[in-house]
């Protein structure tokens, strides 16, 4: 993947970059608001990671302009601050994650790697994790070479889950998302169809997590 | 910058605590006094306005008399002029007998509850559109079938008896709150005098330096002697707070020193390491080091956040249950968690939500920490329940778990900071000392416990939020509906006379609409009284003075607010509700050709003379009022009667000179120029002045006696759909602008001929300036409109004028 990594501290910097070089992938680096605006005016990533405080223009400010041109390459936010606003990750400044400092580093490439997934899915007709592998136009899914015998629900569910990856979904969402207006939605079709697919997916590196209460995510387990 | 200041603003000062408790009590007091103060003064207030009553009453009593159809009354004017010393205030009255009905006045007056056939008179207060004080009392006149009862009444609003009763209650409360001042300062001076002991403690406090926490030495006053012992006490907590915060300092210098050191120490092994493996070992231990180093900072700095949030930070209202599903999910996103089971049980909430008054960053660190505690003591697979329930006053939020929990003995030291139970799992030993702060800093109360689960159980105690539900309640007064701007005069006043001044009014308010309809004043009086709510006017405007005191009289006129200056004199304004904006001078024109100036009588006795002796020349050439169609002319009539005695002789005159009865003053001048009248009586003045070249041949005549003066007067009806522009068109009026707008535009004459001194007109008016006498507004007015009064009034004029001699 290619990535640009927008951080004025050297060190963090640098330790940063090996690690992300170390798996693979091809990362530039900005050290000031200013020269990484101009950079991601003309050059396109595939993310970008982006510090709050920097020299030149803030974080947020080359955020704001990405969003305002049209760019929606995914970003996540790099921040000291633990008392982080909600509006920062929101749709106002455009965020798609944040992190913390000091962060782990497995960690980050895991939040890398979901936010890749999703925009993968979202723009090729396959996603494929491990040896899981679903075709989104043939409407197929297979674990190790394998078809899964999948419903046409299943099927639906299987698409909602994937473009919400890493993303905790209420019941509730997952109904609205299922069914059309003139279907009743009964939460408990939704549980039942949450655990027949689990049991399917059963071997796959894709799991779904159930947070009784809360909802469900799914997450891609190879990625630790 | 000084302790005065900070106490005054906090409110707490003890100095304004006793004066305003002194006050208080002089309130009380002054209360007390004022009740008692009221009611003597309205007693004297009545006492004194029922005399007015009590008069009136007598002088109309005084004249019933029998005639041959019953009991009548003829009504005096002094009963009148009694009841308007109270000058403002309006006048019911009714004579009635019970074997005959009403005699005359209004119908249906109440009568007092205890109504007996007495001589003796009785005095009751009854509500009708405003409050009325009225008298009842009888009289019994001998008639053909033996002795008939005849009872009058009496009403009259009760404005002049307040303006009394406030009068001596104000005074009387004025001197008494002058007495309660003083005292009040005597109470200042004793409370400052006492006080002044606190000052110096305050004194010994300020000199101190900060680091000084030894116990202030003295000998207080018993009064604050425990006050002392509090502060010294205080003084001592702070010194063991302060050592507190001390230690606190060096367990985090000590921790952190640890940590780094024990972070260099596996470092500076792992680059001195000869062996790669071994390398690797070191580093690997390094790095469990940092993370546990990076853990403790951070909770230091989470700990050290709560702390300060709790101290700065607004608590808002929000909703626990949304800020504890959105926090939850944001922490299940983290990878260390994806083996936990985390379940959320907030099903039972009263109402579906929580509302706390909370700070959301601080209460989910919070959270976020009991979460964390639970997967480091517990282990990555532990089981999470949390639970959000409540009544409807606390909301109740759970976190238990599976874990190996804190036996009962080491709560209470678990939530202090640095604190470890259990050393194998040990944490930064903040994590419990964070949610309790949070706790503290949000009222609420933090409990630990066991769990069903086995392991802890955290609960914190939210004290609810009571919703409000203002928004039904905040629905602005919308304002009213953008009226047009329009006003409707009705006028007794020909247009013309007027037109200037609804023209220069219309100007000086552009978009303004004033429709104006014209009446004879007794049709004016009728409409008036007939009007319904649509078609109210705003202003009413008549030159029958008596007719507009009467329709005013009735409580049908608005309050005007007119400024001071621009107040017309005494006579012109009754009650605040009716004023004249002009001078209108009753006047005799006549015929040049007939008479010289010299010739013509000065004074009204002479008037009877003249006319008797050139009785033949004037036979069918006077000129008069038509009573029965003027009311001008009956108000100029029946003032006569009251200020001449000769009147009654000068209408026996007129009557053999066969006086002829016009409408109006245009036609008596228009009947002068042609000859046919030689001279006219009473006539409107300002028109007569202001007749132009068409009438070379009239003349202008003011009596030496005396010559009526009435006013055009205007009020504003309650009913009017525009008060406030009419109230403006009223102050338009009688501004200096107005009345000179009258005196130069128009055929009337201002109330005072100021601005143009010089003018002819000015000139006659101010060289018989003496002899003017104004008709008053007033209860006055009223007593020539009482039925009986104007009939027998009109039918001996009737009697006197032979003939019909109209035109």
């Amino acid at each position: 993947m290619r990535m640009l990594l927008v951080e004025d501290n050297d060190e963090l910097a640098e330790t940063i970059l090996d690690r992300l070089r170390s798996e693979g992938h091809s990362v530039d680096r900005e050290a000031n608001g200013d020269e990484a605006n101009d950079l991601l005016r003309f050059s396109s990533f595939d993310i970008v990671l982006l510090d709050i405080n920097l020299p030149g223009r803030s974080g947020y400010e080359v955020l704001r302009s990405m969003r305002s041109r049209g760019d929606a390459t995914p970003v996540i936010v790099l921040t000291a601050r633990s008392e982080i606003d909600d509006r920062v990750v929101g749709l106002d400044a455009g965020a798609d994650d944040y992190m913390v400092k000091p962060f782990d580093f497995r960690e980050l490439s895991a939040r890398c790697r979901v936010l890749a997934r999703r925009r993968a899915g979202a723009s090729s007709n396959v996603f494929s994790a491990g040896s899981f592998r679903f075709d989104r136009a043939a409407k197929q899914a297979h674990v190790e070479g394998r078809q899964l015998d999948l419903r046409a629900r299943e099927v639906q569910l299987l698409e909602i889950m994937l473009d919400n990856l890493g993303r905790m979904l209420t019941k509730e969402e997952v109904a609205d998302k299922l069914y059309t207006f003139n279907e009743t939605p009964s939460l408990n079709a939704v549980e039942q169809l949450v655990t027949r697919l689990r049991r399917k997916l059963e071997g796959a590196p894709l799991v779904i997590k159930t947070a009784r209460g809360l909802g469900y995510m799914a997450y891609v387990s190879d990625d630790d | 910058m000084s302790a005065t200041t900070t106490r005054a603003r906090r409110g707490h000062s003890l100095q304004r605590r006793l004066l305003a408790s002194m006050t208080a009590a002089f309130v009380l007091l002054l209360l007390l006094i004022s009740v008692l103060l009221w009611n003597y003064s309205r007693a004297a207030a009545n006492r004194t306005y029922d005399l007015l009553l009590a008069g009136a009453a007598l002088s109309v009593l005084e004249r019933i008399s029998y005639t041959a159809a019953g009991p009548t009354v003829d009504l005096p004017q002094s009963a009148m002029d009694i009841l308007a010393l109270a000058a403002d205030d309006r006048v019911v009255y009714r004579v009635f007998s019970p074997g005959y009905g009403d005699l005359t006045g209004t119908p249906d007056l109440p009568l007092p509850a205890d109504a007996r056939a007495s001589v003796d008179p009785v005095f009751y207060d009854v509500r009708l559109d405003e409050p009325f004080r009225f008298i009842y009392q009888g009289r019994q006149i001998t008639s053909s079938s033996g002795r008939d009862w005849v009872f009058v009444q009496i009403g009259q609003t009760q404005g002049a008896r307040r303006a009394q009763l406030d009068t001596l209650f104000l005074y009387g409360m004025a001197g008494l709150g002058g007495v309660s001042l003083i005292g009040l300062v005597f109470v200042w001076l004793a409370i400052r005098s006492s006080l002044a002991p606190l000052g110096d403690i305050a004194h010994t406090l300020l000199a101190r330096n900060p680091r000084d926490l030894s116990p202030i030495e003295g000998d207080p006053p018993q009064e604050i002697a425990a006050l002392f012992r509090a502060i010294n006490s205080f003084i001592s907590q702070l010194g063991r707070s302060r050592a507190l915060t001390e230690s606190f300092i060096a367990d985090v210098a000590h921790q952190t020193r640890t940590s780094l050191s024990a972070l260099q120490g596996q470092l500076a092994l792992a680059v001195d390491a000869d062996e790669p493996e071994r390398m690797r070992g070191r580093l690997g231990k390094a790095e469990k080091q940092a993370e546990r180093t990076m853990h403790l900072t951070n909770q230091l700095l989470a700990n050290a956040m709560v702390i300060h949030r709790s101290d700065e930070a607004q608590l808002e209202p929000l909703d626990l249950r949304r800020l504890v599903r959105d926090t939850l999910a944001e922490l299940l996103r983290e990878r260390r968690l994806r083996a936990v089971t985390i379940s959320l049980e907030d099903e039972d909430l009263p109402g579906g939500t929580a509302p706390v008054r909370g700070d959301a960053i601080s209460i989910r660190e919070a959270l976020r920490n009991l979460i964390d505690n639970a997967v480091r003591h517990g282990g990555p697979e532990n089981t999470i329940l949390i639970e959000l329930d409540g009544t409807a006053e606390v909301v109740r939020l759970t976190v238990s778990d599976a874990g190996p929990g804190i036996p009962a003995a080491d709560r209470l030291r678990a939530t202090e900071r640095f604190t470890s139970i259990n050393s194998a799992t040990a944490g930064s030993g903040l994590g419990l000392a964070i949610v309790r702060s949070v706790a503290e800093g949000h009222g609420a109360r933090l409990d630990l416990g066991s769990a069903d689960l086995g392991g802890l159980r955290a609960r914190i105690v939210f004290p609810r939020l009571a919703t409000l539900l203002l928004a039904g309640l905040l629905l602005s007064a919308a304002p009213r509906g953008a009226m047009a701007d329009e006003i409707t005069i009705w006028a007794s006043t020909d247009q013309v006379a007027m037109a200037p001044l609804i023209s220069a009014f219309a100007e000086r308010h552009a978009g303004l609409d004033i429709t104006y309809r014209e009446f004879q004043t007794v049709d004016l009086h009728r409409a008036v009284l007939e009007a319904g709510a649509e078609d109210m006017p705003d202003l009413v405007i008549s030159s029958a003075m008596d007719l507009q005191v009467d329709l005013v009289n009735r409580g049908l006129a608005h309050r005007l607010r007119i400024p001071e200056m621009i107040q017309p004199p005494g006579w012109a304004k009754w009650r605040s509700e009716l004023f004249g904006f002009t001078f209108e001078p009753a006047a005799i024109l006549y015929d040049r050709r007939a008479f010289s100036a010299r010739e013509l009588p000065t004074s009204h006795r002479d008037l009877s003379s003249f006319i008797r002796d050139h009785e033949n020349d004037l036979r069918g050439k006077i000129g008069g009022y038509d009573l029965r169609r003027s009311g001008i002319g009956y108000l100029f009539a029946t003032q006569d009667t009251i200020q001449s005695v000769q009147a009654q002789r000068l209408t026996e005159v007129l009557g053999r000179a066969h006086m002829r009865r016009y409408c109006c003053t245009a036609d008596m001048a228009v009947a002068t120029q042609r000859g046919e009248l030689a001279m006219a009586l009473n006539v409107i003045g300002s028109y007569a002045l202001h007749l132009g070249k068409e009438f070379p041949d009239i003349g202008v005549h003011f009596l030496d006696d005396y010559n009526l003066v009435m006013s055009r007067t205007v009020f504003v009806p309650k009913g009017a759909r525009n008060p406030q522009r009419a109230e403006t068109f009223v102050i338009f009026l009688l501004s200096q602008e107005g009345q000179a707008l009258i005196e130069s535009g128009t055929a009337l004459i201002p109330l005072e001929p100021v601005s143009e001194p010089h003018s002819p007109i000015a000139g006659l008016l101010a060289s018989k300036s003496g002899s003017f006498l104004p008709i008053r507004l007033g209860p006055g007015l009223l007593t020539f409109l009482d039925e009986i009064k104007r009939r027998e009034f009109l039918r001996s004029w009737d009697a006197t004028m032979i003939d019909d001699y109209g035109p």
